[in-house]
């Protein structure tokens, strides 16, 4: 029901000026980029795992990405400027919670707050770490490329001339430092999002009594899913099921 | 029983607090917590130390005047207990306590464990009320309300403002607070009228007052006195966006 007297409407930048100065606009934003990045995580997961199909297959799809020329960049700008306005949010709000408690408790027990909750910003600094090291890794070659070199080109078999990112990643993940980074890394994420999908749900108020306890497992399941989706292909490169 | 407490002394807002280790021996076990503070409080005057201060009013568990954080859990080991009506057989013979204030800067010490909770009641002051004039006592059921939404209201109702909630998050937030405060009138007919306004208000008052957000630990539920749920955010949520984005009354 809207309220009884209705006002004249504010103006945008009120509502702008609310939401950036109020701790739950903050929480808000986070919630929303978090969502929008867990979206792409999950397309990307779907992309890795073209890895199964074979060299032809995700040589390919590696190619019609790059060769979105405008829409690529429309893409890598969004993902920064999400992944910004997340951590911005996440600093604005931590810094606001480390001064809600100046003291702290001599005895401080955490009673069912899950582990997923409870170290967000470790998990979420390490895997910040981590898509940098990857972007320098697969985008970039700037680091981790040793043995990149002697990869020719594959020949698709439209005759098309491509970049061999199927051998890049299986020489990579043949490494075993590299792949174990990587499946730790993901598993960091996973640990993140076991947390952040039922929380960004709350804090955007879509969770009521019927849903809680549904998100409340599906959340980690989710999480789970992610985190396996990704581990399985350097997992599958180290016991050379792709080769 | 004979334990040892750890209880935290603060002369005045000002000046630096410390904890003093006290021995409380020949407790009984059918002691409320409370009473077990009033024999050790009274043994210590007989020596003639300073009493320790902590709050506390009706003793039955519906007052919200009570506090303390017992072994790190805001009243005490016992879910759903107020610290009054929580009691000394809970613990152990030998048993080390340490007995805290609620900790957040909105809170800030008083005394010893006594916190002054008023930023509660300038949350409170800023919406968690409705406006109407009052005239006789209205008809019962004149207006129809489902039980399931007066039970929500209820249920929400039942919060006593004793601070727990701020006392066991991470972040000292307040948002069960003001959640319950917020949810107890969305579902009644008689809250509908400013109903965007009470939320606005309330939840920047909320932050005005320095209190942390919501990390959604759960924390707050878990050691409620009165188990309400955090249900009572998400809704709190739900409204603040639908007012402040969408609302005509922003």
């Amino acid at each position: 029901m809207e309220d009884a007297v209705s006002q004249p409407s504010p103006g945008i930048g009120k509502v702008i000026s609310r939401m950036h100065g109020s701790t739950l606009g903050q929480k808000a934003l986070m919630a929303v980029s978090g969502i929008a990045l867990i979206a792409f995580s999950f397309g990307h997961m779907a992309g890795h795992l073209q890895m199964f199909v074979g060299a032809e297959q995700y040589n390919t799809y590696a190619h019609f990405l790059q060769s979105m020329g405008g829409i690529k960049w429309a893409i890598r700008f969004g993902l920064v400027a999400l992944t910004c306005l997340h951590i911005f949010s996440a600093i604005q709000v931590s810094m606001r919670n480390r001064a809600a408690r100046p003291i702290a408790y001599a005895s401080n027990k955490w009673i069912v707050a899950s582990l997923g909750s409870r170290t967000m910003r470790a998990s979420g600094g390490i895997v910040l770490f981590f898509i940098g090291y990857h972007i320098l890794h697969f985008t970039t070659l700037t680091v981790g490329t040793a043995g990149f070199e002697k990869i020719p080109e594959y020949k698709l078999i439209n005759g098309l001339l491509v970049d061999d990112v199927y051998r890049r990643m299986v020489v990579s993940f043949q490494n075993p430092l590299l792949a174990l980074g990587y499946i730790g890394g993901v598993g960091l994420l996973g640990l993140h999002l076991s947390h952040g999908i039922q929380s960004s749900l709350q804090t955007l108020g879509v969770l009521n009594s019927a849903y809680r306890p549904f998100f409340k497992k599906l959340g980690p399941a989710l999480a789970g899913f992610l985190f396996a989706g990704f581990a399985i292909v350097p997992l599958a490169v180290l016991v050379g099921i792709i080769k | 029983m004979n334990l040892t407490l750890k209880i935290w002394r603060q002369k005045d807002k000002a000046t630096p607090g410390k904890f003093e280790t006290y021995d409380a021996k020949d407790i009984s076990p059918d002691m409320s917590f409370l009473e077990m503070l009033d024999v050790v409080s009274e043994r210590a005057q007989a020596n003639g130390q300073e009493p320790c201060a902590f709050d506390h009013d009706c003793r039955e568990g519906i007052c919200g005047m009570c506090s303390l954080v017992i072994n790190g859990v805001p009243h005490g080991p016992e879910a759903a207990t107020t610290t009054c009506q929580l009691h000394m057989r809970k613990f152990k013979d030998g048993d080390n306590i340490v007995i805290e204030p609620w900790r957040a800067s909105a809170f800030p010490v008083l005394r010893d464990l006594v916190v002054d909770r008023s930023a509660f009641d300038r949350i409170q002051q800023k919406g968690g009320f409705v406006s109407i004039n009052t005239g006789g006592t209205p008809d019962g059921n004149a207006i129809p309300i489902s039980k399931k939404e007066a039970d929500l209201a209820m249920d929400a109702a039942s919060c006593i403002g004793c601070g727990a909630c701020v006392a066991a998050c991470k972040n000292a937030s307040a948002m069960l607070f003001v959640g319950a405060k917020v949810s107890q009138y969305m579902h009644l007919p008689q809250g509908q009228a400013e109903r965007s306004r009470r939320v606005l208000a309330m939840v920047e008052q909320h932050d005005a007052e320095g209190f942390g957000a919501c990390s959604n630990f759960q924390e707050c539920e878990a050691v409620c006195p009165k188990e309400i749920s955090v249900r009572v955010i998400a809704e709190m949520n739900r409204d603040y966006l639908r007012a402040a984005l969408v609302g005509t009354d922003a």
